[in-house]
């Protein structure tokens, strides 16, 4: 009877027929690792075109406004009609917070300060750097549109912070990125609620309260979740606003 | 052999076993890092890093559950075995880095401690699409972690090996939490099902070679050998081939009988270093060589040979007829028996 081979970990070679099964087992395996890995890549769900440029430390002027959200209000050098136009950059501080404390002083005032760009698609915001603004002296500006009701209306949608979502991070919206959202909401990042048509295009609405202020603290429980909102859409310039109760929130799941 | 404590006992097998081990890793992580950068240009960095050390994490995990029953259907996968807590360390730190990442990324710069946060900021345990699946992670990989710590020797023994094989069974909660992890957690945001499907695969491959190994085992356990009086007859003689042993089940416990040099002798079943089958094992220098390790036993009295201190119960055995009868009452750890002559 021909001898069974026996495996000793601590001798320096294995046994050959032992050898024979382990080897190309193990070359297996591995294959099989860097294939599914490769699955696992493309099986991913697409990465939205958000961007944010870590490192990259701009210099930004224009007029800081407080309400509804921290804007810094840039005028263009295009004009419309003989008026010029203004851009208004929404503004958050490092890390998860919000600008609040750091334009406190600044209202309705012209500045400079040190940022970073985020932007999805039309979207876009600074990250600014900590201690950055000072006044840059003359007048603030104040932009001439005005706010136009699109009426009341209940929206199905997503809510999440504005910032992760604008391409901090990416995906910076549903499931894994749920408490990160709310850390952020916590911080007092402005909201988004995010609406979706059938097709998949997005319309993003800056949630606020129906007295116009933030109401993060009251939608930590319904974040990066399906949910029905009922409230007044506003326009005002490119930007669209979502003045709804938070307690006519209802989850969709 | 049994061994005394070092850090770890290198030989030119484990160095092979952790080189791979060390280079798979790394080229799994260039390759998740490298091509998803190219497949998704506007992911970012950490996103790449989570889900690479996660994937490897959980792929490790499939590996390291494999291997074991792998081994009991066939003794030709025993080299894989052989260093796998090198593995399951690795797993460890492929999930400690994966969610070191995830919690600086989500729950880090805010208002709350972190680790406050993964605890508190979603409590909504009632839903399945909202689950809060980083509590999950997190238990899984402090019980990953308290496998990692007494991955040594030096547990083994201080702990006993009852206890400490108790602790690392403890993989299987891990296994569950990680699963439910991933399903409740990214499986939730994805929408290509190959990423469920593959979970699937990797789970009943899990239990599909456990189920197969506990099934083949319960034969040994089932056939239970009856006899009158003190002796049970386990084997013949002939079945048993030289140096090799055969094995039986007396009283509910697992005993090997070895032929050797025209002789038989019979201990128990289960090596005093990680509960290893002895019965699968081999003599070898006049010891009986546990097939998982190497720890070794002189079979006349179930002790390691000095100057190491191991010792399994020992059985006093009867040849009669060409069958052998084996006591059914064991010796304490250690006792010397006699062993038998095959020619009377």
């Amino acid at each position: 009877m021909k001898k069974k081979e026996f495996y000793i970990g601590y001798l320096p070679e294995m046994p050959e027929g032992i050898a024979k099964v382990v080897r190309p087992f193990t070359a297996l395996l591995i294959v099989l690792v860097f294939v599914l890995g490769i699955i696992f890549l493309i099986g991913q769900r697409p990465f939205a075109k958000s961007y944010f440029e870590f490192g990259n430390v701009q210099d930004f002027e224009g007029t800081i406004q407080a309400r509804p959200i921290p804007f810094l209000l840039v005028v263009s050098d295009e004009k419309t009609e003989g008026l010029p136009k203004f851009e208004r950059i929404p503004l958050v501080a490092e890390g998860k917070d919000g600008a609040e404390e750091l334009i406190r002083s600044y209202d309705g005032s012209r500045v400079k300060l040190k940022g970073t760009r985020i932007y999805r698609d039309s979207l876009q915001m600074i990250e600014v750097v900590g201690g950055s603004i000072v006044k840059s002296g003359g007048e603030g500006q104040i932009a001439p549109e005005k706010e136009e009701s699109l009426g009341i209306h209940t929206l199905n949608g997503e809510i999440i912070d504005s910032k992760c979502y604008l391409g901090v991070m990416n995906p910076g919206n549903q499931k894994t990125h749920k408490i990160c959202a709310i850390n952020c909401l916590r911080g007092g990042i402005p909201a988004l609620f995010v609406v979706r048509d059938k097709a998949g295009n997005t319309s993003e609405l800056w949630l606020l309260g129906e007295d116009g202020k933030p109401v993060n603290e009251k939608i930590f429980d319904y974040v990066a979740e399906p949910v029905k909102m009922k409230g007044e859409v506003k326009r005002r310039g490119a930007f669209l606003y979502f003045y709804s109760n938070p307690d006519s929130i209802e989850r969709l799941n | 052999m049994s061994e005394s404590y070092v850090g770890i006992s290198w030989n030119r097998q484990k160095k092979i076993y952790d080189a791979i081990i060390g280079v798979v890793v790394l080229i799994y992580l260039a390759l998740f890092i490298g091509v998803g950068s190219l497949l998704h240009p506007t992911s970012t960095i950490e996103t790449l890093l989570i889900r690479g050390f996660g994937t490897a994490a959980i792929l490790s995990l499939h590996i390291v559950l494999i291997i074991g029953p792998l081994c009991r259907l066939s003794p030709k996968f025993l080299p894989l075995l052989y260093n796998r807590r090198h593995l399951g360390v690795a797993t460890f730190f492929l999930g400690l880095v994966h969610g070191g990442i995830a919690t600086f990324q989500f729950h880090a710069l805010g208002e709350l401690n972190p680790f406050v946060s993964i605890l508190i900021n979603n409590t909504r345990f009632d839903s399945v699409p909202d689950f809060p699946f980083q509590i999950l992670g997190l238990a899984a990989l402090i019980i990953l972690f308290l496998m990692a710590v007494t991955s040594h020797d030096f547990w083994l023994k201080n702990l006993t090996a009852p206890v400490w094989k108790t602790l690392h069974t403890l993989v299987y909660i891990a296994y569950g939490l990680l699963i439910a992890h991933v399903a409740l957690g990214v499986l939730q945001a994805e929408t290509n099902p190959i990423l469920a499907v593959s979970l699937g695969i990797g789970m009943l491959l899990v239990v599909g070679l456990h189920l197969t190994a506990a099934f083949k085992e319960s034969k040994t356990d089932t056939e239970e050998p009856n006899g009158k009086g003190d002796y049970v007859e386990v084997c013949s003689v002939d079945e048993i081939p030289e140096n090799r042993a055969c094995i039986a089940t007396v009283s509910g416990e697992r005993v090997a009988v070895f032929k050797y040099d025209g002789k038989v002798s019979a201990i128990s079943n289960v090596c005093q270093h990680q509960n290893g089958p002895l019965g699968e094992g081999e003599i070898i220098d006049g010891c009986i060589t546990c097939p998982w390790h190497g720890f070794q036993y002189e079979p006349e009295t179930g002790a390691s040979p000095p100057p190491f201190t191991e010792k399994v119960p020992t059985f006093n055995v009867k040849i009669t007829g060409g069958k052998v009868l084996v006591d059914k009452t064991p010796n304490k750890a250690g006792t010397r028996v006699e062993p038998v002559s095959i020619d009377g």
